[in-house]
């Protein structure tokens, strides 16, 4: 028989509400709460239910993660559900962060509800299968129906129609498909082109994503006045990685104070270092200034070409790092800038 | 300009004592067929087979496919290519319907070449696997590309059209079955009332993209990559006017019988007079250079301007590289007010998770897919193979591997294969068969 593990939040792992929201992970060899519910309706068993408070997540993720993770480690299971979170953006993201580790540590699928509202959706469609979801827990019953029809569907091994069919929300992931109407490509040029020369609506089989350009800045009239910021997605973080920014597809980014440097110093002297995984760290660490250039950019303020060096450097990563996800980084980071009166920027990538 | 091809619709091939096509049968004499390709002496070896849908069978590596047609006056089928130049599209044609002239290659394959399975569950892949096919398979003493990636398969492709030129010639005094007749006043000479429908144009873009000849789709004879777009007669392209190259994996490429059959032309000549102005077919090309890929695009808005367009179906013959001259044809066409749709495939990766095109526009905003040229496909051993199979994983098929640390060769002991759409033989059908497309799973 099938098995399944389910994850829920403090809330409705039945522990309490918000005051008790810092709940630790724990595993339970038993069906509690909405994991009754997906018992019932999985043509399988659910045989264990992981509990985790919200904040504990959000302000601890990686270490909730980890132990999820080792929770795991000595279970078989052929389906991970989690949720569903409705409107809740910390269940939501909390929902999404542990399914798409389940998913990479386990290969197996993961299927998640959040109403469209919910954070979550944005940030972890592409990982797990997220069925749009109600509101609120008066939707709780619907939402775990399409959660479990659809993982009821995945168990029996079952071809999956697309995603506008099954219902969840698109990944971006794209196959061929050959059509049960079997309508050859020149009809539907035909069709598309009539609908377009008349002004009625058609769907292209291709939609464009929307891009979203930035303008060239007007150039700075006198450099040697300009305070400017070095900002990376190198990667480049103290030895202790204090903000515990991500290797890979980041969320965080951190600032670093180097008013009273002349270069960075490496990995070796214990100082600066990368934590990028998307390309070789050698030389990055032998020498971080060659991803933040604190010696070049001090050089050319002795040299008087430019004003000043701001005090922080602002840095994250930028390998699998999701483009919604830098554009909120981005704008965080410019926010500061613009309050500390900063005239440019250099951006360093890798 | 007034085409009429006259169809016959072949119900069975067999092999006989006298070449003839009588009552829907196509008899073949071997002998005297394989005289007919062993006319260059660059073919060392060479063999017909008949395969027909639902056969289990295994051709690879295919090169081209061919409809057998005869030019009524005994004119060349492809001017330029297979006889003197002269202007096609204009007067009768007749044609073996139902089939195709297919080259194999006996041994070597190449990047450029395809595989078709004519029953099981992969006949669905390819357009071929719905019609009676003469598989000529043969070797050539072509030493210098034997061991290249990239092969011309010259001796090879132009057999494949001499052998379809002498089966059609069995059809030389008979009376067609059906006349499809395709006409097209001159552009200024059209009715009040034609006129004033919306005007079409088709754009074509067919592969290209190699700098050294022999590769490219011929146009009347002239390689296609030195050349500027200019205005042809739809009845040109039906016609013989173009045929097939050799380069480009394969499940993006046009093969001549595409050309010849081109459905996406034949789909707007029936609209034609009814719901739009046909005006006929800008052809352009694909390139490799940045400022080439412009200036092609540049010369299509403005035949298209000139001709006073007001809408254009977009396809091209490839995906990767040629994407940006894709792109950048729709965006001219339509910064210059013409209201486009495109057909193309798309490499989104065998995740189906990546950028689907190179490039992106959101003016390209009415795009027909056909397929995903990376997606992988498993397919069972069949019983016969002709050609060689072990062509796929050994000689560098687009969609084809010799070793892989996860999936190990395409080709399996028990002949058994995994590949890539890439190398399903005309696969994405960007002609406008496809009956695929793209969907977000």
């Amino acid at each position: 028989m099938a098995k399944a593990i389910v994850y829920l939040n403090q809330f409705f792992g039945q522990i309490g509400g918000e005051e008790v929201a810092d709940h630790e992970p724990e595993i339970r060899n038993e069906k509690v709460g909405a994991a009754m519910l997906y018992d019932q309706l999985l043509d399988g068993e659910v045989t264990h239910t992981i509990i985790c408070g919200d904040n504990f997540m959000g302000s601890n993720e990686e270490q909730a993660v980890d132990r999820i993770l080792g929770f795991l480690k000595d279970k078989e299971f052929d389906i991970f559900f989690a949720g569903p979170a409705f409107q809740a953006g910390r269940y939501g993201i909390a929902c999404g962060a542990i399914g798409k580790a389940v998913k990479e540590e386990f290969d197996v699928s993961v299927i998640s509800s959040m109403n469209e509202e919910n954070p979550g959706v944005k940030m972890y469609k592409k990982d797990i299968y997220i069925f749009p979801g109600g509101k609120s827990a008066a939707k709780m019953r619907d939402d775990v129906t399409k959660m479990v029809e659809f993982g009821n569907k995945i168990l029996s091994g079952e071809k999956l129609l697309p995603a506008e069919q099954e219902g969840f929300f698109k990944r971006g992931i794209r196959h061929q498909y050959f059509l049960e109407d079997e309508t050859p490509a020149y009809e539907r040029a035909i069709d598309m082109l009539l609908k377009k020369i008349n002004g009625e609506d058609f769907v292209s089989e291709l939609p464009i994503p929307e891009i979203d350009t930035v303008e060239i800045a007007d150039p700075i009239k006198d450099l040697s006045k300009a305070t400017i910021a070095l900002v990376t997605s190198g990667g480049i973080v103290p030895i202790d990685n204090p903000d515990k920014i991500q290797s890979a597809s980041a969320t965080r980014w951190g600032k670093y104070y180097i008013a009273d440097v002349d270069k960075l110093k490496n990995r070796r002297e214990e100082s600066f270092k990368t934590i990028h995984a998307g390309y070789d760290p050698k030389a990055a660490d032998a020498d971080p200034n060659r991803v933040v250039p604190v010696d070049a950019m001090r050089k050319y303020e002795q040299e008087g070409k430019i004003g000043s060096l701001y005090e922080y450097f602002y840095s994250t990563v930028g390998t699998g790092t999701s483009q919604d996800e830098a554009a909120r980084m981005g704008k965080e980071i410019t926010q500061e800038l613009i309050e500390n009166n900063i005239q440019a920027v250099i951006e360093t990538s890798t | 300009m007034k085409l009429e091809l006259g169809n016959f619709y072949v119900k069975d091939i067999e092999f006989g004592s006298e070449t003839a096509f009588n009552d829907g049968i196509l008899t073949i004499n071997k002998e005297e067929a394989l005289e007919v390709v062993y006319k260059d002496e660059h073919i060392t070896e060479a063999d017909l087979k008949i395969v027909k849908p639902g056969d289990m069978v295994r051709l690879v590596p295919v090169k081209e496919a061919i409809e057998p047609r005869y030019r009524k006056g005994g004119g060349p089928v492809f001017p330029g290519v297979t006889g003197s130049l002269l202007q096609a599209g204009d007067g009768r044609t007749l044609a073996l319907k139902d089939m195709s002239v297919l080259v194999v290659g006996k041994h070597w394959g190449g990047y450029q070449d395809g595989l078709i399975d004519m029953g099981g569950e992969g006949a669905k892949y390819t357009y071929f696997s719905k019609l009676k096919n003469v598989v000529l398979v043969a070797d050539t003493d072509e030493e210098f590309e034997k061991q290249e990636q990239q092969k011309k398969n010259h001796a090879l492709r132009w057999a494949g059209m001499r052998l379809s030129e002498y089966l059609g010639k069995t059809l030389k005094d008979q009376e067609p079955e059906e006349v499809e007749s395709y006409q097209l006043d001159p552009v200024t000479k059209r009715s009040d009332e034609v006129n004033s429908l919306p005007n079409v144009v088709m754009v074509m873009q067919p592969q290209s993209q190699m700098e050294d000849p022999g590769y490219n789709d011929l146009n009347y004879g002239w390689d296609t990559n030195p050349m500027l777009p200019t205005f042809m007669h739809p009845n040109e392209v039906l016609d013989g006017a173009m045929i097939s190259g050799s380069f480009m994996p394969c499940s993006s490429k046009w093969s001549t019988y595409d050309f010849q059959n081109f459905p996406l032309i034949k789909r707007l000549y029936q609209e034609h007079g009814e719901t739009i102005n046909f005006l006929g077919v800008i052809m352009s090309n694909l390139n490799v250079v940045m400022e080439q890929k412009e200036r092609a695009a540049q010369f299509v808005a403005q035949l298209a301007k000139s001709l006073g367009t007001d809408a254009a179906l977009v396809a091209e013959e490839g995906y990767g590289n040629s994407d940006a001259d894709y792109i950048a044809c729709l965006v001219a066409l339509e910064d210059a007010g013409v209201k486009t749709v495109g057909v193309s495939n798309e490499a989104p990766g065998r995740d189906g998770g990546s950028q689907p095109l190179v490039t992106l526009d959101p003016k390209a905003n009415a795009l027909v897919s056909t397929g995903n040229v990376s997606e992988l496909i498993k397919l069972p051993p069949m019983d016969t193979v002709i050609g060689e199979l072990e062509s796929l994983a050994r000689d560098g098929l687009a969609g084809g591997w010799e070793d892989d640390e996860i999936l190990g060769s395409s080709v399996k002991e028990d002949g058994s294969v995994i590949m890539e759409n890439n190398s399903m033989f005309c696969g994405d059908q960007i002609a406008g068969w496809s009956t695929k497309t793209m969907k977000e799973f």
